[in-house]
C-alpha cells in the first residue's frame, strides 16, 4: 500500500483552489435550476407561508385594513359548527370514494380483464371511462336534472318501479343532498379508477394464472391469491390519492348546491370560498386553507412513506 | 374531477396579500367636470349583464363607442347575478378593479365608498348638474353615501307577483287584496290542478326576497334601518317572526313547500312561462323573460301585482321591495374622464330606450329613456307602480353586512325546508349581527 505523499503547503493550496473551484463550478451550475426554484418558490411555497401569515389577521378587502389577531381564527375553527359539518362531509366523501373508486373499481377491473375477448375488454374500458371525460360542470347540470323533484329521471324511475314513497328533493333535503353529490362524483370517477386498476392487472405475468389454474384454483381464488396481492401497491396508492382528493373536493359541491341547503353540503373547500369571497373574511378563509393544507399534507406524507416502504420491500 | 383546493387556498392568500399591500393605497378621488377627455387607451367595464339575453346590450354599446372614438378599446367583463359578487370581491382584493364596475345600492355600494374604491361623482352627477338632471333623481339618490353621490343608476327594479291572467280567469280568482286573499286564491288554483306559485329556492336569495317584502310590511321602517347597521342591530322587533310565519303560510299553501330547495329559480320561472304555474314572484327586469313571443304565456296574458300585505301589519303597507342598480367609477382608473364619458354615452335617452325595450326589458333610469311605445306594457305598469311606493325596501342580501346576509340566506333556506324554526332563524341572524359589529 503506497503511502500518500506528504502534503506540502503548495499542494494543499493547489488542492484548496481546486476544491473551491469545484464548489464554484457547482454553484454556477445551479443557475440552470435557479429559475425553476424561483418559480416553484413563488407559486407554491410563498402562498403557503403567506396563507399562514394571512390566517393570523383580520382583513377588510375594501379598505385594506389589516388587524393582527394571532391564533383567533384557528380558535374559531374549533367552535364553528360548519367546519365540523364540512369535515364530516369530506370524511364521508373519502369513505364512500374508497368503497366505490378503490374496491368496487378493483372488482370491476378484475372482471373486465378476465374477459377472453380483447375487443370486449377495450369496449368495456371505454364505456366505464367515458364519464371521466365529461367536465364536472356538465355532469353537475346533468345530475341536477336527474334529481329534479317530480320531473327528474330518478323520481320517474322510482315511481315506475312502485317506489314513489322513496321520492324526495334529493338536493334540497339536508339529509340526502351530500349523498346525491357523492353519488354523482362516484359515477364520474369510477371509470378512471377502473382503468388504472386494469393497467395494474395487465402487468401481472400470465404464467402465474396458468400455474394457479393447473393447481386447480378457480377465478375467485386467483383473484384473492394473485390479483389482489400483486395490485396491492396500486390499491394503497389509490386509497391515499382518493382520500387526498376527497379533502380537496370543490367543483362538485359548488355546481350542485353551493354548500346548501343551510350549509348541510359544505365541504372545507366551499366553506373557504364562502368565507373569503362571499363573507369578506379573508383571514378566517386562510385559516380554513391551513386546515385543508394540514390534512392533505398528512395524506401526502403517508403517500411518500408508503411508496418508499414498497420500494424497500421490493 | 377535483379542483385542487390548495390552488383556492393560494388564491385566497394571494388575493389577501395583494389587498394587504395595495388596499391601503386607495385614496379619495373626486370627479372633475372640467377635466379633458383623452380618447385613447383601454377601458375595462365589469357588468352584471352576463346572461345570454342581456349580454348583447353592452357589446353593442361598446362597439358604438369604439366606432365613435377609434383610439378607445372597451374591454367588457360580463358576469351574471350570482357570479358578479365573487368576481367583484376578487378584483377588489387584488387591486384590479375595472375602470367602471357594477354595484347594488345599500351596504354593497357602501363598501366601495368606505374603502375609497369609488370616485365621488357629486360634481358631475349631483342634483344641479347637467348629467344629474337627465336621470331619475330618486335613482341617483339611492347611491348617496355621507351626502355624496357615488353611483350612476342604469335601471330601476322592484319585485312583483307576475301572474297568468288566463289561469286566474279560468279558476275564477281575482287579484288578491291582502295576504289572506292570496292564500285563498292559492287554494282555489291548487284545487284546479295548477301550481299556485312557482318557486325555486336552490339559489337561496329567492326566499330572502319574499321575506324582504314581508319585513317591509311587518317591521317599522326605523327598526329595519337600525338593524341594517351592525353597530345598532338588535333584530328584536316581533315583526320578524310574524313575517317568517307569513312566509311559512305562503310556502305551505301556495308552493311546492320544502321541495323548493331542490328547484332552480330559472326552472320555476319557466313553469310560469309554460302555463303550468299561475304565479311567480319576480323583478320587473324579468317580465320580458316570463312572457314573450316564444313562451306559451303571451305578454297579453301576463299581469302583475304587489305581494299582498297582511291585514293589520305594523310596518308600511305601501312599501315595495326594490332598488335601482347601477355603476361606479374606480378610484384606481387611469382615465376617469374617459370612464365618465363612456357612462354618459350609456345613459343617453337613445340607449336608455334600447335598454327598456324587449328583449332587454330593463327600465332605464334615464329621464326619457323609457318609451312606452316600444316597451312591454307590463314593464311600463311596473314602473308606474314603483313610483307610487312610499318606501323602497332594498334587497335583504345586499343591504346587510355580508355575515348577516349569509345568515339570512342559509337560515331561511333551512326554514323553507322545514328544518329550522322561526325563532332559530332570528337567533342565527342576531348571532351573525353580533359577529359583524
Amino acid at each position: 500500500m503506497a503511502a500518500n505523499p506528504p502534503l506540502t503547503s503548495k499542494g494543499a493550496a493547489a488542492r484548496g483552489t481546486r476544491s473551491s473551484g469545484a464548489v464554484l463550478r457547482r454553484l454556477w451550475a445551479l443557475r440552470w435550476i435557479a429559475i425553476a426554484i424561483g418559480i416553484v418558490g413563488w407559486f407554491v411555497y410563498y402562498p403557503i407561508v403567506n396563507n399562514f401569515l394571512v390566517s393570523r389577521t383580520n382583513q377588510d378587502i375594501f379598505t385594506g385594513e389589516v388587524t393582527n389577531v394571532g391564533l383567533d381564527n384557528y380558535r374559531r375553527l374549533a367552535s364553528d359548527p360548519v367546519i365540523w359539518t364540512a369535515l364530516k362531509n369530506n370524511s364521508l366523501y373519502a369513505v364512500l370514494s374508497i368503497i366505490f373508486q378503490v374496491f368496487a373499481a378493483f372488482w370491476l377491473a378484475a372482471i373486465i380483464e378476465g374477459l377472453k375477448s380483447e375487443r370486449w375488454r377495450s369496449i368495456w374500458r371505454a364505456v366505464y371511462f367515458i364519464p371521466s371525460a365529461i367536465s364536472t360542470t356538465v355532469t353537475g347540470l346533468l345530475f341536477y336534472f336527474i334529481y329534479q323533484p317530480n320531473i327528474g329521471i330518478l323520481d320517474g324511475l322510482l315511481t315506475e318501479f312502485g317506489l314513489a314513497h322513496l321520492s324526495r328533493v334529493w338536493l334540497g333535503d339536508p339529509t340526502t343532498a351530500i349523498y346525491a353529490i357523492i353519488a354523482m362524483s362516484q359515477w364520474q370517477g369510477f371509470g378512471y379508477s377502473t382503468l388504472l386498476f386494469s393497467v395494474a392487472i395487465q402487468k401481472i405475468p400470465q404464467e402465474l394464472y396458468d400455474a394457479a389454474r393447473m393447481d386447480g384454483a378457480g377465478p375467485f381464488r386467483q383473484l384473492i391469491s394473485i390479483t389482489l396481492p400483486l395490485t396491492r401497491e396500486m390499491t394503497g396508492m389509490m386509497i391515499i390519492v382518493t382520500v387526498t382528493g376527497a379533502f380537496q373536493v370543490f367543483n362538485e359541491v359548488m355546481v350542485m348546491t353551493a354548500g346548501g341547503p343551510n350549509n348541510s353540503t359544505q365541504v372545507l373547500g366551499t366553506w373557504l370560498y364562502e368565507q373569503g369571497f362571499t363573507q369578506n373574511d379573508m383571514g378566517y378563509a386562510a385559516a380554513v386553507g391551513s386546515l385543508i393544507f394540514g390534512i392533505t399534507m398528512l395524506c401526502g406524507v403517508a403517500q411518500l412513506w408508503y411508496t418508499r416502504r414498497r420500494r424497500v420491500l421490493a | 374531477m377535483r379542483l385542487p383546493t390548495l390552488s383556492l387556498t393560494a388564491a385566497v392568500a394571494l388575493a389577501a396579500s395583494l389587498g394587504w399591500t395595495g388596499g391601503a393605497a386607495a385614496e379619495t378621488a373626486i370627479a372633475d367636470p372640467a377635466a379633458p377627455v383623452q380618447y385613447s387607451g383601454t377601458l375595462k367595464v365589469l357588468t352584471k349583464f352576463g346572461t345570454q339575453r342581456l349580454q348583447p346590450y353592452f357589446v353593442g354599446i361598446a362597439k358604438a363607442y369604439e366606432a365613435a372614438h377609434p383610439g378607445v378599446t372597451v374591454e367588457l367583463i360580463q358576469e351574471d347575478d350570482d357570479s358578479v359578487k365573487g368576481k367583484t370581491k376578487t378584483l377588489v382584493a387584488s387591486n384590479a378593479i375595472p375602470d367602471v364596475f357594477f354595484s347594488w345600492t345599500g351596504t354593497w355600494g357602501g363598501n366601495f365608498v368606505r374603502g375609497k374604491r369609488a370616485v365621488d361623482l357629486t360634481p358631475v352627477i349631483g342634483p344641479d348638474t347637467d348629467w344629474g338632471k337627465t336621470l331619475a333623481s330618486a335613482a341617483v339618490g339611492s347611491f348617496v353615501y355621507n351626502g355624496k353621490y357615488y353611483g350612476i343608476p342604469l335601471y330601476l327594479d322592484a319585485k312583483f307577483m307576475g301572474y297568468n291572467k288566463t289561469i286566474f280567469s279560468k279558476v275564477g280568482v281575482e287579484v288578491p287584496k291582502d295576504l289572506d286573499g292570496l292564500l285563498a286564491a292559492c287554494d282555489k288554483i291548487k284545487a284546479a290542478g295548477y301550481t299556485p306559485i312557482a318557486i325555486g329556492n336552490k339559489e337561496p336569495w329567492v326566499a330572502v326576497h319574499y321575506l324582504g317584502q314581508l319585513l317591509a310590511y311587518d317591521v317599522p321602517k326605523d327598526a329595519l334601518e337600525k338593524d341594517f347597521d351592525p353597530a345598532t342591530a338588535t333584530y328584536d322587533d316581533p315583526g320578524y317572526v310574524a313575517a317568517l310565519g307569513q312566509f311559512r303560510q305562503i310556502a305551505d299553501r301556495c308552493t311546492v313547500g320544502a321541495d323548493m330547495n331542490g328547484i332552480a329559480y330559472q326552472a320555476a320561472l319557466q313553469d310560469l312561462s309554460d302555463g303550468k304555474a299561475a304565479m311567480y314572484y319576480q323583478e320587473i327586469i324579468e317580465f320580458d323573460n316570463s312572457a314573450n313571443g316564444s313562451t306559451k304565456l303571451k305578454p297579453e296574458e301576463f299581469g302583475f301585482f304587489r305581494l299582498p300585505a297582511p291585514a293589520g301589519a305594523k310596518g308600511d303597507p305601501n312599501a315595495l321591495e326594490g332598488a335601482p342598480e347601477g355603476y361606479m367609477i374606480s378610484t384606481a382608473s387611469a382615465n376617469v374622464p374617459l370612464a365618465l364619458d363612456f357612462m354618459k354615452f350609456v345613459t343617453t335617452p337613445e340607449n336608455g330606450k334600447v335598454l327598456s325595450a324587449p328583449p332587454y326589458g330593463q327600465p332605464s333610469a334615464v329621464i326619457g329613456g323609457a318609451d312606452p311605445a316600444t316597451m312591454n306594457p307590463a314593464v311600463v305598469g311596473g314602473l308606474e307602480d314603483l313610483a307610487k311606493a312610499s318606501y323602497l325596501m332594498q334587497w335583504l342580501d345586499t343591504v346587510n353586512h355580508p355575515k348577516v346576509a349569509a345568515a339570512w340566506l342559509s337560515s331561511l333556506q333551512a326554514f323553507a325546508g322545514g328544518t329550522m324554526a322561526a325563532d332559530d332563524v332570528m337567533a342565527a341572524v342576531r348571532t351573525a349581527a353580533q359577529a359583524a359589529k
